[in-house]
């Protein structure tokens, strides 16, 4: 099992450094961001630690994978195997359990530690290995396979939108527009395999166009319900929405281009963090649009020439 | 036709196409044959542009890789994607319609599953399934019959000669020789990434017996099996 564990360090070391930094630095900045975003989220909400535990929950069910569990169950004994995904889970969960309880907040850190430790007692996509419809079947496969992945996450924003309406605070039922443009964004932030790219009979100027069309059209499909509901019970806001959708469809737009401008390799260090400074100060995505572009025409080039 | 020209890939290093000059005639189907590690994938992956190459590559196709049916020898798919979505991405990107699937699924596939929870054989005709669908004038199948139950082996070798028929080329790779007997018209065997040998449809008999003699020799003796 220390082998196992010395492996997944080394694996991790070595994504960092693919990703163009160094482990030690990798980590520091890990700490930053995380502590960084925690608070903001605890600032902007005082529904933050729900969305929290269903954060934390959410990466920690990612480790029950199936074939990942059925590949570690095959060279494991039952009890190391429990020991190891009890010991997995509790590493993703920690972050999360140390954080709110400097914020106080024993209840939800006691949440997650026994979600975490539950989760590791059961194989969930065994249990909920049926076909979860979506309606983006038309158009595979970046939302399609997103949206199952997140599905859990989409109830709670949904969730959040009705919990806004109840009690009638608008930041809260603005936030959840917010919350599915994130979501969606991260559906874009691996590049496939080049395979998926290499069928289409497109030039890169027209993949480039349907992805960001496709994207807009299904991340608008998904905003709708929070858009119609929050307009019909906050009338007067009906144009900071409309402004915001409008930014998070450039946001969109610029994580797919910048996800194709060094294709297929993923993004690497200073593409993230051009990115990162294009979410702080949002007229740097007008050199940045552009920039990702042209980017992404010439590596796409090379392979549907 | 697709003709090759001087055709070399390297690794690094490694060099593991060399000078390999082929033509490849509409209407014919041809079989690769070759140790593992010999070069038979690279080949494939050169001429449907995935690989970066020194030589050349003619065809009267304007684009010729819009115009290929690439069915790799372990087709990879999403974790959660119905193999009925991966048809539909497929046809997508070559602007292809499709209204109704159940007539064209042959094989019987069970499309509104995950196709990651699919056997390697049921995964395998999921994809060449999708390749018949684009409409190919080309199609490359890199051990088409791989893990494939005998009565889909059988459809494969109809649905290879149907394509034939309908003019299309067809080049495949396989480890089993009565496959490529059947399907074939001519055969090409490549050692370290060169082509070593050619052969027409008359002389595969002769071409298996040399193998099988250069392949076995004393080998089965060397065992000392009691």
């Amino acid at each position: 099992m220390k082998f196992y564990f010395t492996l997944q360090f080394k694996m991790l070391n070595r994504q960092l450094s693919d990703f163009g930094l160094l482990p030690i630095i990798g980590y520091l900045l890990s700490i930053l961001v995380f502590t960084g975003l925690s608070y903001i989220l605890f600032h902007a909400t005082e529904f933050a630690s729900y969305i929290y535990i269903l954060i934390a929950i959410g990466l920690v069910s990612k480790l029950s994978e199936t074939r990942r569990n059925d590949f570690l169950k095959s060279y494991f004994s039952k009890k190391r195997y429990l020991q190891l995904r009890l010991l997995e889970n509790l590493i993703v969960g920690i972050p999360f359990i140390l954080f709110l309880i400097c914020r106080n907040q024993f209840l939800s850190a006691v949440t997650i530690l026994v979600t975490s430790v539950l989760i590791a007692f059961i194989d969930i996509n065994n249990k909920f290995s049926f076909t979860i419809p979506t309606p983006f079947f038309r158009y595979p496969f970046e939302f399609v396979v997103g949206f199952r992945n997140t599905f859990f996450i989409f109830i709670g924003i949904y969730f959040l939108t009705f919990m806004a309406i109840t009690v009638g605070n608008f930041n809260l039922g603005f936030f959840s527009i917010l919350a599915v443009f994130i979501i969606c964004m991260t559906f874009y932030s691996n590049p496939e395999r080049e395979y998926y790219v290499w069928i289409f009979s497109i030039n890169p100027n027209m993949f480039l166009f349907r992805k960001v069309k496709t994207a807009i059209i299904f991340s608008t499909l998904l905003t709708f319900p929070i858009l119609l509901s929050m307009s019909f019970f906050f009338p007067e806001k009906i144009w900071i929405m409309l402004i915001f959708q409008c930014i998070g469809y450039f946001y969109l737009s610029t994580i797919i281009l910048a996800k194709y401008s060094d294709f297929p390799n993923k993004m690497n260090f200073t593409q993230v963090i051009l990115f990162a400074l294009g979410c702080v100060f949002p007229p740097f995505l007008l050199i940045l649009i552009p920039m990702f572009y042209s980017q992404s025409v010439y590596s796409l080039n090379k392979i549907l020439k | 036709m697709i003709k090759i020209i001087d055709l070399s890939k390297k690794y690094g290093t490694k060099q593991v196409l060399v000078n390999i000059n082929l033509i490849f005639e509409q209407g014919k189907t041809y079989g690769i044959i070759g140790e593992n590690g010999a070069g038979k994938t690279t080949l494939f992956k050169c001429i449907a542009g995935i690989e970066k190459y020194t030589g050349t590559i003619e065809s009267n196709f304007e684009i010729l890789k819009n115009q290929l049916g690439f069915l790799q020898t372990e087709p990879y798919f999403f974790s959660k994607i119905t193999g009925l979505e991966y048809i539909q991405l497929l046809c997508n990107a070559r602007s292809v319609s499709f209204k109704t699937i159940e007539q064209k699924n042959v094989f019987e596939l069970p499309l509104n599953q995950y196709a990651i929870t699919y056997s390697t054989g049921m995964k395998k005709k999921l994809a060449l399934t999708a390749i018949l669908l684009q409409n190919n004038d080309l199609f490359i199948l890199d051990e088409p019959f791989n893990g494939v139950d005998i009565q889909s082996n059988i459809l494969i070798t109809e649905i290879i000669h149907k394509l034939k028929e309908l003019g299309k080329t067809i080049i495949i790779s396989s480890h089993i020789f009565s496959t490529l007997n059947d399907t074939c018209d001519e055969i090409h065997m490549i050692k370290n990434g060169a082509f070593v040998q050619h052969v027409f449809k008359e002389d595969f008999g002769k071409l298996e017996q040399e193998m099988k003699d250069f392949t076995i020799g004393n080998k089965i003796e060397s065992l000392d099996l009691r």
